[in-house]
């Protein structure tokens, strides 16, 4: 772990402190997320976190990409945070306004390069569940078209708040096929026709998975990331986390980057947990569910608007 | 002839001849109520348009409810839960065929809180999902049947219903081979084909007895016209046996004529058309008005638990007689502001 090393002559610890403080953990989540797309590639986004992944590549590192979103919107300048696939702001400045079944059809030929999703647990073989979690209260979604994707996009990047809750040593239910038993050519053999996971982004470090044992390790680190950090960040793994020997160490986020980020989630919609925290939480606990409520709330959401539409056109 | 799948059925020319009464009417508009009293019955099955938070037909969740159906299947990628929600806290539902598992979360607060009432304590009723989780067996009453969900991921609940259109009973798919979705979902066939002698699974086709799709405009003939992405509507119009149409404006066919691309459903396929502005609230219509995002955090909060729920039925489902009265309790006000703020980004030509 030599980088590490090389890092801390970079910067002195405090100025690691410092940095490290100037970011929230999705913060750093959708820049690194970010980074993992080519440009011209296709792809599929989902919502919240990977629709803002997506649109920070986009908006600042891959400006020919084409974002896809399943209800189908397809090549959309990406004017506001997703709440849903089918939400207006993707029908605006898009190439083409389809259907849900073409959307999974072209994955399925072979015409979606790379997809973010998120989850809730993950194995070694990067195997998700996003389904049912058994004995435990259920905080989660379902397939919804995350089985689809992660079966037929050309690879998919999973961008999630770390925490060792999400990694098992088994799945208690596998909604979205990684590399299953982690066999050479499983996928094939399962004739799934996408490559599978290729990236986990994190707030602790992107983890990638070895082309031959495909198993997953911590593949690069952001610089305030230590030996004891590490260290930690492994010892969230019930299995025996690999990490690579040549640890690579990211650029913290770019001003470019949070700009993007900013811009996109002025409410910080999905920054802050809470729906209550959120303004429309603080609208409704005001009891301003009147008209001038309304009009202040909706004129805020203009303002947002307006800004972006400003930036991309 | 139905088979024991849910929603697996081949339709001929003498089926399509008893349905000719309607579908080959020239004025096919009628109200709301009379096409769910119409088109709907206990124990059928349904599906609605639209996808999660757009264009989705919500007043005809009042509506179902508003006249107590009975034993009805549902069938839905993800769609949007709160409306569905609805319906399982009336207890009116059988079974939904669906890609999302139970408990949807907005922003730390439930947005299945019925479903997640019926896990729990089993009221109204119980619940079996996925084949995985149930309600525990000491809060189950005896004789109340359980809601079951079948779990397809959203590709698959959208290839059923292409089949359905087909005619076919079944499509073939490359998702999810090798996970626990066909493993749990017993109605997912896996096959090798005869082919290439390659794994595949099948999805059996799925023919909704009733399919209600929101639409930007439409002729008294039922000709729809969708603006925006257009979902799975396209194919839930021809898998259905009757199709009603929800329509923001109704406009002569001469209108229709100016842009014939736009008519995703042709009038063959449309037995009735309700003219009902501001339909899918409190989801949006793509170049008519945002989502009530307000009313729609509002309404799951007053729904958390049982007796909120309850309250919030009778006031703004039983307590309006129709959707009218729903829009005016909102206030025509506010519905014209989210269709000012919808403007700001997309606008539908005259």
């Amino acid at each position: 772990m030599g980088h590490l090393y090389t890092a801390r002559e970079k910067y002195t610890s405090e100025q690691l402190e410092v940095m490290k403080s100037k970011y929230t953990p999705p913060e750093l989540v959708c820049c690194a997320g970010s980074r993992e797309i080519v440009d011209r590639e296709v792809v599929f986004v989902g919502i919240g976190i990977s629709d803002l992944a997506g649109a920070i590549a986009k908006l600042v590192h891959t400006p020919n990409v084409i974002l896809v979103a399943e209800a189908g919107y397809i090549g959309f300048a990406s004017v506001a945070v997703l709440i849903s696939p089918a939400d207006n702001a993707a029908g605006t400045m898009a190439m083409c306004h389809q259907s849900l079944p073409e959307v999974f059809i072209d994955q399925q030929s072979g015409f979606i390069d790379v997809a973010y999703l998120g989850f809730a647990q993950m194995d070694k073989h990067g195997n998700v569940n996003v389904s049912y979690i058994t004995g435990k209260p259920l905080k989660m979604n379902g397939s919804g078209g995350g089985g689809d994707i992660a079966s037929s996009a050309g690879r998919v990047v999973y961008t999630v708040e770390f925490n060792p809750r999400h990694w098992v040593n088994k799945v208690d239910y596998m909604t979205e096929p990684g590399f299953l038993d982690g066999g050479h050519g499983a996928r094939k053999r399962a004739n799934l026709v996408g490559g599978g996971p290729s990236a986990v982004a994190t707030d602790r470090g992107v983890f990638r998975f070895d082309p031959e044992t495909q198993e997953l390790y911590l593949a690069d680190v952001f610089p305030w990331q230590d030996e004891k950090d590490v260290e930690e960040v492994r010892k969230g793994f019930p299995w025996d986390l690999k990490v690579s020997e040549g640890l690579k160490i990211m650029e913290p986020p770019t001003e470019r980057e949070l700009w993007a980020l900013r811009l996109m989630d002025s409410s910080k919609n999905y920054i802050l947990a809470n729906v209550m925290d959120r303004p429309i939480g603080k609208f409704i606990l005001a009891g301003k569910l009147d008209l001038e409520g309304y009009d202040q709330y909706l004129g805020m959401q203009e303002k947002a608007l307006r800004e972006i539409l400003q930036s991309v056109s | 002839m139905e088979t024991a799948i849910r929603g697996l059925k081949t339709i001929d020319y003498e089926e399509r001849a008893r349905d000719a009464e309607y579908k080959k009417k020239l004025n096919k508009v009628m109200t709301e109520k009379e096409a769910v009293e119409t088109f709907l019955h206990d124990g059928d099955s349904f599906c609605m348009g639209g996808f999660v938070m757009w264009r989705q037909p919500e007043s005809i969740m009042r509506e179902i409810a508003r006249q107590r159906k009975k034993n009805l299947s549902l069938i839905d990628e993800s769609g949007t839960f709160e409306g569905i929600d609805l319906l399982v806290e009336v207890g009116i539902l059988d079974r939904i065929d669906t890609a999302y598992a139970i408990t949807r979360q907005v922003g730390g607060i439930s947005g299945t809180p019925a479903l997640e009432r019926g896990l729990k304590e089993g009221v109204p009723r119980p619940v079996e999902a996925g084949g995985v989780m149930v309600t525990p067996k000491d809060k189950v009453k005896s004789g109340v049947p359980p809601l079951k969900i079948v779990d397809w991921t959203n590709f698959q609940v959208a290839l059923r219903l292409v089949a359905g259109a087909f005619n076919v009973p079944f499509m073939p798919c490359r998702s999810s081979i090798g996970t626990d979705i066909p493993k749990y979902n017993k109605e997912i066939k896996e096959i090798t084909d005869p082919y290439e002698n390659k794994p595949l699974l099948l999805i059996p086709a799925y023919k909704p007895d009733v399919a209600f799709i929101s639409v930007q405009r439409a002729d008294r003939r039922g000709n729809g016209q969708i603006w925006g992405f257009k979902g799975v509507d396209y194919w839930k119009a021809r898998a259905a046996r009757h199709v009603v149409l929800l329509t923001e404006e109704l406009v002569p066919t001469a209108k229709i004529y100016e842009n014939p691309g736009l008519t995703v459903i042709p009038a063959y396929c449309t037995d009735a058309v309700v003219h009902l502005p501001f339909n899918c609230l409190p989801t949006g219509c793509f170049g008519y008005y945002t989502v009530d995002s307000m009313n729609f955090i509002f309404y799951l909060l007053q729904r958390q638990n049982r007796d909120g729920a309850l309250k919030w039925l009778d006031d703004w489902v039983f307590g309006c007689r129709n959707h009218f009265e729903y829009c005016d309790k909102l206030g025509w006000e506010k519905l014209d502001r989210l269709a000012k703020s919808e403007h700001e980004l997309n606008k539908i030509p005259d």
